[in-house]
């Protein structure tokens, strides 16, 4: 019984946690990988500096994905290789990302 | 050359606004431009001081980009900003937001280089790799000790020595600048010293011939050219007489005695009888007894001779002259043709005249204004146009 509403309580979490563009598009993807998505984030950060340039940069990529402007070190790219096209509506990536921003921008983190 | 060593008290008031005027322009123009080098000079000075700072501040900002870049891998463990005592700083983003600061400042102003404000040095350096998204790294430390005192110091030595010598370089244009104003005083007294020198023989011969014609013996008619001759005279002398004590002045030594103030202004109208008569003048006297003044006998008659020939002259025929003594003052009235307003404040400078339809140098209310300095005599002059003049001399 109690594993059972363990298991409930798990399972609506998930549910709620996912609800954005954000948790249902990017994390299940990014959970697998061997390079974990704020390790994305910062390097966007430290070529892109500020959040305008760091949200267009990746807009820009995940609509049109290539080896070439990707953030990523040649080696990774060969050796996981360049993601698919979004599927994602302008406004839906917008959402994504602004999410992605405010989960790791810097800003009043530091003490 | 007697003008030349009083030159000072000759020039007229508005000579001497014109002299004030050029004075303050050329000192404010020498302060302008000492203002202005040594605003360069202290802007030099500060860029040279910036300079010598800036390799300091430079090798500082290395010490803390290394730190952020020791922060930003290791962001999710350590969020602590990395601090020094030697400096404060700050990290901008490439939008010039700020992600962080330990600045005594808000604003900084990230387009310049290295820079001073408020005694504080801001040095602005770009990274190349944005540590944390920072693209600009600034830092800021006090300026060193008394390094603006010394350009002070030095600034203000070499400004008051400049100054100085403008000021002389000043004096000595200024003197440029008199010499024709000057030239041309020292002239017109001259001509007047030369003129009247030419006037003492034969006034003196006419007067005394006049005194010696025994009247008795006269016809009516020789009697009244006579007395038209006396009249003439009498004007030349006096005028005589002024100019020398215009010229003389200087030299002549007052002998002060007790004058009896009414018995002399007696004197003068008698001295003036002549003249009055000849206007037709009505003259009305109101003198107070036993009024006396420490003074030069010669010097008040001068004074009172004046006044009174002044009020004969710009009478009109027929009009009237009062005449009082009171304790403290002598009013002389007149019902002559007045002065103007506006011109009242300049009726005791040498030379000016405002009615030319009469003789005469405009030198007597000068006379008169050099005596009462001298003898410390309040002269007041109220005037109505059209009306008459009222001159008031208290004490």
């Amino acid at each position: 019984m109690v594993r059972i509403t363990f298991f409930f309580i798990f399972l609506a979490i998930s549910v709620f946690a996912r609800t954005g563009v954000y948790q249902k598009n990017c994390i299940p993807c990014h959970e697998d990988m061997a390079v974990k998505i704020d390790k994305f984030f910062y390097r966007y950060l430290l070529k892109y500096s500020s959040e305008m340039e760091v949200k267009n940069a990746m807009s820009k990529y995940l609509k049109n994905p290539k080896a070439e402007n990707s953030i990523l070190v040649d080696g990774l790219i060969n050796r996981f290789g360049v993601k698919k096209k979004t599927t994602l509506s302008d406004e839906q990536l917008q959402e994504a990302l602004d999410t992605y921003w405010e989960q790791y921008k810097v800003f009043d983190k530091l003490k | 050359m007697l003008a030349l060593k009083n030159w000072d008290i000759n020039l007229r008031s508005r000579e001497k606004k014109t002299l004030r005027s050029f004075l303050l322009l050329y000192a404010f123009l020498t302060l302008l431009i000492l203002a202005f080098v040594a605003f360069l000079y202290y802007g030099l000075e500060r860029d040279l001081m910036l300079q010598n700072q800036r390799e300091t501040l430079s090798n500082l900002t290395n010490e803390q980009i290394t730190r952020l870049k020791a922060l930003h891998i290791n962001f999710e463990k350590e969020q602590t900003y990395p601090r020094d005592e030697r400096f404060n700083s700050a990290i901008y983003d490439s939008s010039l937001k700020q992600i962080f600061s330990t600045l005594n400042t808000k604003k900084v102003n990230l387009y310049e280089d290295i820079y001073l404000k408020n005694n504080h040095i801001y040095f602005i350096k770009e990274l190349e790799s944005y540590y944390l998204g920072a693209r600009y790294i600034v830092l800021e430390v006090p300026e060193p000790r008394v390094w603006d005192k010394k350009v002070f110091r030095k600034l203000l030595g070499y400004g008051a020595l400049i100054f100085m010598v403008l000021v002389i370089i000043g004096y000595f244009l200024l003197n440029l600048l008199l010499r024709p104003m000057r030239d041309t005083i020292v002239l017109l007294d001259r001509f007047i010293k030369d003129t009247t020198h030419e006037l003492n023989t034969p006034v003196n011969a006419i007067l005394s011939n006049i005194e010696m014609i025994d009247t008795q013996t006269l016809d009516e008619n020789l009697l009244k050219k006579i007395r038209r001759i006396t009249i003439a005279s009498k004007t030349i002398s006096n005028l005589y007489d002024d100019l020398t004590y215009l010229i003389l002045s200087h030299q002549i030594l007052s002998q002060d005695v007790q004058v009896d103030l009414k018995t002399l202004i007696e004197e003068r109208i008698e001295y003036f009888s002549l003249l009055f008569e000849s206007k037709k003048i009505e003259l009305s006297v109101n003198l107070e007894e036993g009024i006396f003044l420490t003074i030069d006998h010669k010097k008040m008659a001068k004074l009172i001779d004046n006044i009174l020939s002044n009020a004969i002259k710009y009478n009109k025929i027929g009009g009237t002259i009062h005449i009082s003594l009171t304790k403290h003052s002598i009013e002389i009235k007149d019902s002559g043709r007045g002065i103007e307003k506006s011109k009242i404040n300049q009726v005791f400078e040498r030379y000016s005249r405002f009615d030319r339809s009469v003789g005469g140098f405009g030198i007597g209310l000068n006379i008169v204004a050099s005596i009462a300095k001298e003898y410390d005599l309040q002269v007041k002059i109220d005037s109505i146009l059209g009306e008459g003049t009222t001159v008031r001399i208290s004490w």
